[in-house]
C-alpha cells in the first residue's frame, strides 16, 4: 500500500513508519524537520520511504507543497494518516488569537485540506481507501491547560465522523485513533507529578504505548478493518 | 479536448450503468441532461484536472457542458 502520512520525523509518526515498513508498506512522509534517528529509517528503507519537509502551518498551500510533486496522482494514494499536530498549553482566559489560529491550521486546516486532496486521489483511482486521523484523549476527557488543543482534535473526529458518512458508498473509511498520554516531545514539558497525576487516571496506571498507537494505526489502514469506519478507537490505558 | 471530455463522462455514465452518449452540446446541464451525481461531478473534476491541470468548481459552480469548454479554453 502507499500511505501518506504526516508528522513522519519522531514520536508516534516515526513509529508508524517503521511498523508499516515492517509489514512492506510504501510511505510519503512529510515534517519540517528530517532527524538521525528518521535518517537511519531511511537509510534501511530507502526505496519504500519518502520525505518531504513541508510546514503544515502553511495550510493554505497544501496542494502544491504536498500533491503537485511528492505525492502527485502519478501515486495511488491507499492510506492517509494525519497525525502531525501542535499543542497549546495554556488556561483559557489567557487564550491568543493568533496562536490559537496557528495551532488550527497545522491541527485541523491542513488535514482537512490535505483529506480533499486525498479523496480525489483515491476518486482518481477507484481507491477503496483508508484514512485515519489521530486525536488525543483530551477530547473525552477532561484536563487543565489543554482546552484549546482539545478542540482541535474535537473537530477532527467531527470531520472524521462525517467523512465516513459522505465517502462511505466508494468504499472510502475514515477512522481516528484516540491516544492517552504517550511519553513523546509533545508531553516533555510536564512534570514527574503531573505525569503521576495522568497515569492515575488509566485503567493500567501507565503511559501509552506508542507501538500500540502505531499498530492500531495499520490495523486501520489495512484490510483487516474492511467493516470498520466513522470510529474513534481508544488506545488509552483505559482512561477512565 | 472535446473528444476527451466525451470520453470521461461517457468512462463516468457507463460506471453508474447509464448508456454512453454519442455527442456533447455545449447546452447540456450536466445534471439534469447527463444525470451525473454529485460524486459523479467529483470524478469529472478530479479526471479533467488531472489532465489538464485545471479545477474546473473551483470558483464557483459550473452547470453545462459549455461552462467546462469555457473554463478549459481560458
Ligand atoms: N504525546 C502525547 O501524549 C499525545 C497524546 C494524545 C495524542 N497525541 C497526538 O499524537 C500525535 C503525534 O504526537 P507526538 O506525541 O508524536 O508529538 P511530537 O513528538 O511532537 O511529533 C509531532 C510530529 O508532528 C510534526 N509537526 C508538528 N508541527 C508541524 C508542522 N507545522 N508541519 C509539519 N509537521 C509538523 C513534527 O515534525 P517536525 O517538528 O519535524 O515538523 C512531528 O513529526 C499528534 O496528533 C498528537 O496530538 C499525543
Amino acid at each position: 500500500m502507499n500511505i501518506l502520512l504526516t508528522g513522519c520525523s519522531r514520536g508516534v509518526g516515526l513509529e508508524i513508519c517503521r511498523v508499516l515498513l515492517e509489514q512492506g508498506h510504501t510511505i510519503y512522509g512529510v515534517a519540517r524537520s528530517c532527524p538521525q534517528e528518521f535518517k537511519d529509517l531511511q537509510a534501511q528503507y530507502p526505496e519504500r520511504l519518502h520525505y518531504k519537509s513541508v510546514d503544515l502551518s502553511d495550510s493554505e498551500h497544501v496542494k502544491d507543497n504536498i500533491f503537485r510533486d511528492f505525492c502527485s496522482n502519478r501515486v495511488q494514494i491507499d492510506g492517509f494518516v494525519n497525525n502531525a499536530a501542535v499543542a497549546y498549553d495554556d488556561i483559557i482566559t489567557n487564550v491568543n488569537i493568533d496562536r490559537l489560529k496557528a495551532m488550527y491550521d497545522v491541527n485541523v486546516f491542513a488535514p482537512i485540506m490535505m483529506t480533499k486532496n486525498v479523496l480525489r486521489n483515491m476518486l482518481l483511482h477507484h481507491t477503496k481507501g483508508s484514512i485515519v486521523h489521530i486525536s488525543s484523549i483530551s477530547v473525552h476527557t477532561g484536563y487543565k491547560g489543554l482546552a484549546m488543543y482539545a478542540s482541535s482534535k474535537g473537530a477532527l473526529e467531527a470531520f472524521s465522523k462525517d467523512t465516513a458518512r459522505e465517502w462511505g458508498s466508494l468504499g472510502i473509511r475514515s477512522n481516528v485513533v484516540v491516544p492517552g498520554f504517550m511519553p513523546t516531545a509533545m508531553s516533555s514539558t510536564l512534570s514527574e507529578e503531573q505525569r503521576a497525576k495522568i497515569y492515575a487516571r488509566t485503567s493500567l496506571k501507565k503511559a501509552t504505548s506508542i507501538r500500540s498507537v502505531a499498530e492500531t494505526v495499520a490495523f486501520l489502514l489495512s484490510d483487516k478493518a474492511d467493516s470498520i469506519t466513522g470510529q474513534n478507537i481508544h488506545v488509552d490505558n483505559g482512561t477512565i | 479536448m472535446e473528444q476527451t471530455i466525451l470520453t470521461i463522462i461517457n468512462s463516468i455514465r457507463i460506471a453508474q450503468e447509464l448508456t454512453p452518449v454519442t455527442e456533447l452540446h455545449t447546452t447540456d446541464n450536466l445534471r439534469e441532461d447527463l444525470e451525473l451525481t454529485s460524486f459523479d461531478l467529483a470524478e469529472l473534476t478530479v479526471r479533467i484536472e488531472d489532465k489538464y491541470g485545471i479545477d474546473i468548481f473551483e470558483d464557483g459552480l459550473v452547470n453545462t457542458i459549455g461552462e467546462i469548454y469555457n473554463k478549459l479554453q481560458q
